[in-house]
Order: structure tokens, then C-alpha cells, then sequence
């Protein structure tokens, strides 16, 4: 993947981002861009900031310092533009986030039906159809306590991705499955960036995961506030001299401990 | 007694032989009581951990508080042979002990009046969000009365269902049981005067003014307002909250004001419905207790109320209504963390509505004073 290729443009930047929660400080001056087309993973220990960062990037909270721009418009610069960037957007969200008192079918519906002037036939055609992406046809009418965390969290995807978004990010896709459904998980995911072109953002510390389908790797750490490492997947295994970035990818204990 | 191999003492040595969990700590304490003697006498103790792969913590609780018993009687104890896990666990259990007990702290009058200055201040701070979430969703309220499409007319109507229909059960019954309470402890006492023909105007007062409205609020924040911030905690929680939000949605669009449109619609006629089944109570105490015939109490109730009695009733309760659901949702929304936290919201929804409604009824009471002909004095 030649991210770095001239002419590539940077679907979403992050500039000089600080903030964190309450007065504490999580992220410190961080700099990134997401470019279009590509499949971005970030990665670091548990409490490194990772869920902050996809916090900030969703618009959820906003930052202490610095902008967030999505296609070249900061989204806290109007209400307006927050708006319209999340319409662009699809999230899916550690515990799939479906809302409990719809169906599968009724929860992927609601975007489209807060979006589009379709008639109800055709949402809920489309709807199907998202549900079949993922392999939930099945399970549309069933509410989403009564399906497994894999299902819930396919059925979130199949919301995300129920107005073509851009861009879809994602909040730790396998954490709580068994490898092979998180594996099933990340083909999907493959699939989609390759087929409908959506840029990907992801979350996560799950090493297969990793090695499975990032184009390109954003290491974040604790103590620093912010990036340590970048590059695909291999490059930081095999290349990176940082003790803590051998230590996350070779699992070593010993390495992470004298890198404290 | 557990298997009892497990445990040898043999010259200074007391040696320790597989693996001892917290099941034989009785065994442990009666083994070293046995042998207690004779390790006093030799005046050293080498505990042999060679033939142990790992003990429970608890086990080694046990044996490390027996050995300070002995060190501190001049025997000379120590360990060999012990795997770094074991060794580990006793140096854990070494530091833990020399560290200094934590003082118990005494709460001084200080600490009290401190105390309470916390909590008034978290209280002020509350109540400052909670105008700010009220101004917030009355801004998205204004929108939608421009534009009435936008607003959710299906979550409207399932609220209506579940905070103002689901209620009359209970709003027809407590208010009736109340006013027949009322009407027969004030008929009895007026009898005593020969005032009881005054006990309809005083049932239909204190029902229209307050009881009415006020028993309404309160059961609907019990009700309506513990749910509404139940619902939102939860969805808060499960990253629901999130979800709406990064869908684009307006989270007081969606969350908020159709909870509080619906009380809005509900909330007049709860109360007119409270009135009814009080007064209604206050006639069969009549019938019942004190010889009223039904005819006589209704005129006597006809000459004393005015329309404005039970209007300014319903007009309370929509400042209620308003009241209720905001802070319901607002607990709702305030809620992070698990499952805990939404049973704390739930609380304190309830108990701050019923504050908050408390209030706003003695403000609206003082302007009635005003606004009703023959009350200013």
C-alpha cells in the first residue's frame, strides 16, 4: 500500500491534538493523517489513550488544543460540519452499541431512515441487504440481546455501513470473540475496504488482527501521550529498535518490563 | 483433615511437601501448635520449602504469622529452598506487615461542617447542570414547535402510553384513598365545632391546590422519571448514547424532548384525574362516616371552588412535567460506568425531581396567592 505516494490525499488529519479526561492529561500533541482507501490500525497497551484518540476522532468529546479535519473542514468548527462529517462516517462500537429496544433490521434502518427520503419499502430492502453483508438475514427480527457478541457486534458493522460511509472505524472489532469469529470479523472488514473502496480506522490489540489486514500501524503509549511508532505491520516487528514496541509485538513481558 | 504428609518437622527443620491451599490452614495452625514446644526449645527453625512447587497465600499467611510469633520469642527462623514464587509471596507479606496500620480517621467537627459543604456544593453544581441540560432541551423544544414534523411523534405517543395511560391505575387509587383519609379526619374534627358542613370546600381545596397536583408529580417522578433515567443510564452504559450521537443523531431530539413532550401532553389530565379521585374520596368518607348526604357535598363543593382552583392545578403540573423529565434524563445522561451507576442515577433522579417539584410548587404558591381572587389578604 503506498500510503505515503504523493497525491494521496489525507481523508481525515489530526493536528496537535491534546486532551484527555477530566484534568488528566491522555494525549499530548499528536499528529496524524488517515489516507484515503487505506486500512489504519492503531494499536498500544490497555490505557495508552487508544479509545480516547477514537473519541476525539468521532467528535465525541473535543479537544483541549488543536483540530481535527475531516476532508480538509474542521469539525468542531460548526455544529453543522460535525454533522455532516458523521453522516460520511460509520462507527461501530466495542459492544455493538445496538439499541435494545429495536430489532437487528429496526436498528440498521435507523440511519437510513434519518438520512434518505427513500420510501419505507426500500429502507428496509436495503437494510436486508446490509444484513446479509455480514450474514444476519436470518437474525433480523430478533433483538440484539438475544443474538451472540459476535452477531451484535456484525450487526453493528451492517448499521455502520448503511449509508456507504468513507470512512468506518471501528472500537476493538475482536475484543470477546474466539479467534476464528474475530478472524471472520477481519475478513469482512477486508473485504469492504477492498470492494467499496471505505477507509478504515481501527482500534485494537489483538496481534492477528493486526497482521491480518493493516495497511499501516499507529503504535500510541501512555507515558509519551502519544505516537511512538509508525509503519505497517511487519516494519515495527521486525525493524523498530523502541523496546516497547518489540515488547507489544513480540508479547515479550522481560522487554516491557525494562522499557518502564 | 487433609492429607497430612504434606507437613514434616524433624530436628530444626520443618520441612513442607506439596502444595498447601487454603483448605488445610486448620491442619497448618494445628501441625506448628503441636510442635511448638519443641521448636521453642531449640531456639531455631529452618523452614524447608524444597519439596513444595507453591502454596496458597493464605497458607503462607498462616505459617508467616506463626514465625513471627517464634522470631519475636528469640527463635531464629528462616527459609530455604523456597521456589521464587514462595519466596515472593513471603517478602509481599513481609512488607505488607511493616507497613503501618492506617490510621482509623476520627471524624472531627471539622470533617462534619466540611462534609456538609461538599455536599451543598456537589448539590449547587447539580442543579447548575441540570438548568443547563433544561435550557438545552427547551432550545430543541422551541425548534420543533417551528417545525412539528421533526418532531418524534411514535416515541411521543409510546411515552404517552407508558408514563401518562399506564398511570391512571395508580393515580385514580392514591389520591381517592387520601381524600377519604383527609375528608374523614377533618369531617370528625369539624363535627366536634358543628363546621362539618365546611368539609367539602376544605377537601376541594387542598386536593385542587396541592394534594392533587402534588401526589400526581410525585407518583409520575417515581414512575416516569426513575425509567427515563434507568433508560438513558442504560443506553449510556452500552455505548448507545455514543452511537446516536456519532449517527448524526441530536441526542435531546432523540433522548429528551419526546419524554418530555409526552409528559407534557399527560401531565394536566393526570392531575385532573388526581382531583377527581380525591374529591370523589372526600364524598364516600361523607356518605360513609359522618352521615353527608352526596347531593348536599356537592353543592357545598360547587359554591366553594372556581374554575381557576383546578386550572391553576394543571398549569403547575406542566412546570412539573417539564421538571420530571429533564432531570430524569439528565441523570440518565450523567451516568458512566456500570451497572451501579444507573441504579445511583435512578435514585437520584427520583429524589431530586421530588425536590425540585417541592420547590417550584411553594414559588408557584406564593404567586397564587395573587392570582386567586380571595386568598391575598
Amino acid at each position: 500500500m503506498s500510503y505515503q505516494a504523493p497525491g494521496m490525499k489525507p481523508v481525515l488529519k489530526v493536528e496537535h491534538l491534546q486532551g484527555g479526561w477530566d484534568e488528566q492529561l491522555v494525549l499530548d500533541d499528536i499528529n496524524l493523517q488517515v489516507i484515503k482507501g487505506e486500512i489504519l490500525v492503531i494499536v498500544g497497551k490497555s490505557g495508552c489513550g487508544k479509545s480516547t484518540l477514537m473519541h476525539y476522532l468521532l467528535g465525541l468529546i473535543k479537544p483541549w488544543k488543536g483540530r481535527i479535519l475531516f476532508k480538509d473542514s474542521d469539525i468542531w468548527s460548526s455544529p453543522g460540519a460535525l454533522q455532516r462529517a458523521r453522516t460520511r462516517w460509520g462507527v461501530t462500537f466495542q459492544s455493538g452499541a445496538l439499541l435494545g429496544n429495536l430489532t437487528l433490521l429496526e436498528n440498521v434502518m435507523l440511519p437510513l431512515k434519518e438520512y434518505t427520503d427513500l420510501p419505507d419499502r426500500d429502507i428496509r430492502i436495503v437494510a436486508y441487504s446490509k444484513l446479509d453483508t455480514v450474514g444476519l438475514a436470518d437474525f433480523a427480527d430478533s433483538n440484539p440481546l438475544e443474538v451472540s457478541g459476535g452477531m451484535q457486534k456484525r450487526a453493528g458493522l451492517a448499521r455502520a455501513m448503511a449509508l456507504d460511509p468513507e470512512v468506518l472505524f471501528f472500537d476493538e472489532p475482536s475484543a470477546g470473540l474466539d479467534p476464528v469469529t474475530s478472524a471472520s470479523l477481519d475478513e469482512l472488514i477486508k473485504t469492504i475496504n477492498s470492494s467499496l473502496g471505505t477507509t478504515v480506522v481501527i482500534v485494537t490489540h489483538e496481534l492477528a488482527s493486526i497482521f491480518a489486514i493493516s495497511d499501516r500501524v499507529i503504535m500510541l503509549d501512555h507515558e509519551a501521550h502519544g505516537i511512538i511508532a509508525e509503519g505497517t505491520a511487519a516494519e515495527l516487528r521486525d525493524k523498530s529498535s523502541d523496546e516497547r514496541v518489540k515488547a507489544f509485538f513480540g508479547r515479550n513481558l522481560a522487554a516491557a518490563k525494562r522499557s518502564q | 483433615m487433609a492429607n497430612p504428609e504434606k507437613l514434616i518437622y524433624s530436628g530444626f527443620t520443618l520441612s513442607v511437601h506439596g502444595v498447601l491451599v487454603d483448605s488445610e490452614i486448620d491442619y497448618i495452625r494445628d501441625f506448628i501448635d503441636e510442635n511448638k514446644r519443641s521448636i521453642f526449645d531449640a531456639g531455631k527453625l529452618v523452614l524447608d520449602f524444597s519439596g513444595s512447587p507453591g502454596i496458597d497465600s493464605v497458607a503462607a499467611a498462616v505459617i508467616y504469622g506463626s514465625c513471627k510469633k517464634f522470631s519475636r520469642a528469640g527463635v531464629r527462623v528462616r527459609r530455604t529452598g523456597a521456589l521464587p514464587v514462595i519466596d515472593d509471596l513471603f517478602k509481599t507479606l513481609a512488607k505488607f506487615d511493616s507497613a503501618p496500620e492506617p490510621e482509623k480517621k476520627r471524624m472531627s467537627i471539622h470533617d462534619i461542617f466540611e462534609n456538609i459543604g461538599e455536599n451543598v456544593y456537589e448539590l449547587g453544581n447539580t442543579l447548575y447542570s441540570l438548568g443547563h441540560f433544561i435550557e438545552e432541551t427547551m432550545g430543541a423544544f422551541a425548534g420543533m414547535l417551528i417545525h412539528p414534523l421533526k418532531i418524534r411523534w411514535p416515541l411521543v405517543f409510546y411515552y404517552m402510553e407508558e408514563s401518562g395511560f399506564k398511570a391512571i391505575p395508580i393515580i385514580s387509587v392514591l389520591p381517592g384513598l387520601l381524600g377519604m383519609v383527609l375528608g374523614y379526619q377533618a369531617g370528625y374534627q369539624m363535627r366536634v365545632f358543628g363546621a362539618e358542613t365546611f368539609m367539602p370546600a376544605l377537601i376541594g381545596y387542598s386536593i385542587t391546590w396541592e394534594i392533587g397536583p402534588m401526589l400526581a408529580a410525585v407518583l409520575v417522578a417515581g414512575r416516569s422519571g426513575s425509567a427515563y433515567a434507568a433508560e438513558i443510564g442504560t443506553m449510556q452504559v452500552r455505548e448507545e448514547v455514543d452511537a446516536l450521537r456519532v449517527m448524526g443523531f441530536d441526542i435531546f431530539n432523540y433522548l429528551v424532548t419526546p419524554k418530555m413532550i409526552a409528559l407534557l401532553c399527560v401531565m394536566p389530565f393526570l392531575v385532573l384525574l388526581a382531583n377527581f379521585a380525591g374529591i370523589f374520596g372526600g364524598l364516600i368518607a361523607g356518605v360513609l362516616f359522618l352521615d353527608f348526604p352526596a347531593s348536599t357535598y356537592i353543592s357545598e363543593l360547587g359554591k366553594a371552588l372556581i374554575p381557576i382552583d383546578v386550572l391553576w392545578g394543571m398549569l403547575k403540573s406542566i412546570v412539573y412535567a417539564v421538571l420530571i423529565a429533564n432531570t430524569g434524563s439528565f441523570m440518565g445522561m450523567r451516568v458512566r460506568g456500570g451497572a451501579a451507576a444507573v441504579g445511583k442515577a435512578t435514585t437520584a433522579a427520583v429524589v431530586l425531581s421530588i425536590f425540585m417539584v417541592i420547590i417550584a410548587d411553594a414559588l408557584l404558591s406564593l404567586l397564587f396567592i395573587h392570582i386567586r381572587p380571595g386568598l391575598s389578604m
